[in-house]
């Protein structure tokens, strides 16, 4: 046992500490740090940087481009990428979709899609939940009919991320009614601009338009867009869940958030105040906790000897801290968290925030928009169902 | 980085884990308790095992291994809440190969890695709570060595001891001294615990001692650090072990014509105990791994893991009692022990505020959350 990296993982990490330093524009990180409204062009413009390096696709094997890189490295790189003050990668088009591309893809599409994927030049987004379909996901009704060389289909998703900017949507349809729900679902790739495709944003409780609902109207799909075999998209879907592994506990972003929180902490005058002080000892802890549970998963699966299944609780664990953090920091502003000035969320903002200081503007937004955090990905209570039925069966 | 056991660690675990099994039985263990909550014969066991000799040096007749060693060993124990104390070895072992002059360890450190010498450290004041640098206990250079004038209360195994290592004030501060068996002026009186084990009141009247160390505060920084770092593995394993015991039970108790563990608001309980298990045992690794790092970083992250390891003691604990209705408090079941382990255990070494206390106050202003 040694909880030190190795001096290979270290001058890694040292490569990408300096490379992304240098590359991540400041007036990006600027934003980041300070929970700031990011727009199209900063994510994307973040997105094109990496995929000239060739790292957007930084989960990708050598044979479709990407750098092939171990799961502790990819670990560093989104820590560096988090501690810097980068977006985070918006994961659909390469962290979710692409690989389900690679394992599932015929080569056609994978020369077809992927390219553009790894550059950052086509905005994926995502076609799981319907409104009557979120936890119960295999309940799904948007129907996908099969006429000749294409598809037709009708039906509506619905919290698709960021779906507004979307140019292509991977989506999971309904292709047949017979049997269990779970095998007549197909896994589609669509076209947002065809005809039909309506996109709605949805306004969230923080005032913000983060998710929409995509309306499908009788949308023509070409059949040549269908991944893998036709009612095999459960399958594909599962492949792709097991592939999201450590990341979603975000341990890198709220490592960079508490330092934040301890920024704002000071600055109003809290650091020391024990009661206060005491709350982010606490959360400190909680981090440093989860962390190691994250480093473990890594090194379990570094050496392939001890496999952990342990990703549900990182999932729930990490969600909880989020939303904690954001809380202690709403709650450091005290009343000044209170007003509701939207455009004090934006970079370069230059009125009068009540009490002076524009920078809490944002930390009650942040506070309602993390609720998300233990209802999306599978929400905290499926986690739970999932994690005990490993140790009771 | 790396979270493996190496083969001969794994090797160690089956061992203990087979003694546990096989010779430490529940029957055994209430023997023990209703005979006073320490059984030298077991202990002789665990000396037998290596375990006694784990960490000491070999020059010194032991088998040189870290704290990983340690944890294992400690892991297995906390399975079968072994009662006789080898988190004391692993303190007096290391505190002595640290801090003591030569001639001290060369006299003391063969014995205890036999098992011939139970070393145990004699530090609670009445007035410390859980304090280490409050001593009213005092110390006067004598003609031969020191003469100690003390009276250190829940002194783990007082009184089945060979030696005691005991602070005093000495010149204004506190320094550590070795106390033996046999010296004139050294009382003891002996008592139960709420685990089951055994503890002694210590009183000490211008007692014959050894000094160890004149900066007895970090060597009971030491004591203490090695002290959490061996509680929170061999509570890892009472943990580990009474979540199986209760998802046992749910399995197969029956109410309303179906087994418990068909129950959602149950199995969601049982999910949270198990994360309150795998954050404890991620902190213990964390844990163990800091014993080696300089003083400051080491006192840092062993109070981050008993803070996460008294919530996660708290809550399994409690919650395995909860789940297992009327029989998880009768004495006569074996979960209920495991609870109280897990409850002595939190109080032990500081309780989960004093460490948030004291990772509070070394908070950094910056994250410095990195393992």
């Amino acid at each position: 046992m040694d909880l030190a990296f190795t001096p290979e993982e270290q001058a890694f990490r040292d490569e990408v500490h300096g490379w992304v330093r240098a590359h991540l524009p400041p007036e990006i990180s600027h934003k980041v740090h300070n929970a700031l409204r990011l727009t199209r062009d900063d994510m994307q413009g973040w997105a094109r940087i990496l995929g000239k390096k060739g790292w957007l696709g930084y989960g990708w094997p050598r044979e479709f481009g990407g750098p092939g890189w171990s799961a502790v490295q990819k670990h560093l790189f989104e820590e560096e990428c988090a501690l810097a003050g980068a977006p985070r990668i918006v994961p659909f088009g390469p962290v979710m979709v692409a690989p389900v591309i690679m394992a599932f893809g015929s080569p056609e599409q994978q020369r077809r899609f992927l390219p553009g994927i790894a550059s950052g030049e086509v905005w994926w987004s995502q076609g799981y939940s319907e409104p009557g379909s979120g936890s119960d996901l295999a309940s799904l009704k948007t129907r996908a009919v099969r006429q000749g060389d294409k598809y037709i289909v009708n039906g509506q998703k619905t919290w698709t991320t960021l779906g507004q900017y979307g140019e292509w949507m991977f989506n999971l349809v309904r292709t047949s009614t017979e049997g269990k729900p779970q095998t007549g679902i197909s896994f589609l790739l669509l076209d947002m601009k065809s005809p039909g495709v309506t996109v709605r944003p949805i306004r969230l409780l923080d005032g913000e338009c983060e998710v929409n609902e995509v309306f499908f109207d009788n949308v023509e799909v070409p059949a040549e867009n269908l991944i893998g075999e036709e009612n095999k998209g459960w399958n594909y879907a599962k492949f792709l869940l097991a592939h999201e592994r450590t990341g979603i506990a975000d341990v890198n972003r709220s490592k960079r958030e508490l330092e934040r929180l301890k920024r704002i902490a000071k600055r109003e005058g809290l650091w020391d105040d024990l009661r206060f002080r005491d709350q982010i000892a606490l959360l400190e802890v909680d981090i440093v906790a989860l962390e190691m549970m994250v480093l473990r998963v890594l090194a379990a699966q570094k050496s392939g000897r001890n496999p952990l299944d342990i990703a549900g609780l990182l999932k729930i664990r990490g969600s909880e801290i989020q939303q904690r953090y954001a809380e202690l920091m709403m709650l450091a502003a005290a009343p000044f968290a209170l007003p509701l000035i939207h455009e004090a969320m934006d970079a370069g903002w230059q009125g009068d925030f009540p009490g002076g200081d524009a920078g809490l503007a944002p930390l009650a937004s942040t506070y309602f928009n993390l609720r998300k955090t233990t209802i999306y990905g599978g929400s905290n209570e499926v986690q739970r169902n999932i994690v005990a039925q490993t140790v009771l069966g | 980085m790396d979270f493996d056991f190496s083969d001969d660690q794994e090797q160690l675990r089956d061992a203990v884990r087979r003694w546990v099994d096989k010779a430490y039985g529940f029957e055994r263990r209430r023997a023990i308790v209703a005979g006073g909550g320490f059984d030298r014969a077991a202990y002789g066991e665990l000396a037998g095992l290596g375990l006694t000799a784990l960490t000491v040096p070999e020059a010194h007749g032991g088998l040189g291994q870290g704290a990983v060693d340690a944890m294992v060993a400690m892991e297995e124990l906390g399975r079968g809440i072994v009662l006789e104390p080898l988190a004391q070895t692993f303190i007096a072992t290391g505190v002595l190969a640290r801090c003591a002059a030569d001639a001290v360890q060369a006299a003391w450190l063969p014995r205890i890695a036999s098992g011939a010498a139970l070393v145990v450290l004699a530090q609670q004041e009445r007035k410390a709570r859980y304090r280490l640098d409050v001593c009213e206990s005092k110390a006067a250079s004598a003609q031969v060595g020191y003469a100690l004038t003390a009276h250190k209360n829940i002194v783990i195994a007082g009184d089945q001891a060979d030696a005691w290592l005991v602070p005093a004030q000495l010149g204004g501060a506190i320094a550590l001294f070795l106390v033996e068996k046999g010296a004139s002026g050294v009382k003891t009186q002996g008592y139960g615990l709420q685990d089951g084990g055994r503890a002694a009141e210590l009183q000490l009247t211008d007692a014959p001692a050894t000094l160890v160390t004149q900066d007895g505060l970090a060597a009971l920084e030491l004591a203490q650090d090695i002290g959490i770092a061996a509680s929170c593995a061999y509570a890892v394993g009472v943990m580990d072990q009474t979540v199986r015991l209760t998802a046992d039970y749910l399995n197969q108790r029956r109410q309303f014509g179906v087994p418990i563990a068909s129950f959602q608001a149950l199995r969601h309980r049982m999910a949270d105990m198990k994360m309150q298990l795998e954050l404890a045992r991620s902190m213990s690794y964390y844990a163990s791994l800091k014993l080696g790092a300089p003083a400051q970083e080491r006192r840092q992250a062993l109070s981050r893991a008993k803070v996460q390891l008294g919530q996660s003691m708290r809550f399994v604990g409690q919650q395995s009692v909860q789940l297992h209705g009327g029989i998880g408090v009768t004495d006569e079941y074996i979960g209920s022990h495991y609870f109280k382990t897990l409850t002595q255990l939190e109080m032990t070494w500081g309780d989960t505020l004093h460490h948030l206390g004291e990772v509070s106050s070394r908070m950094q202003e910056t994250a410095g959350v990195f393992a």
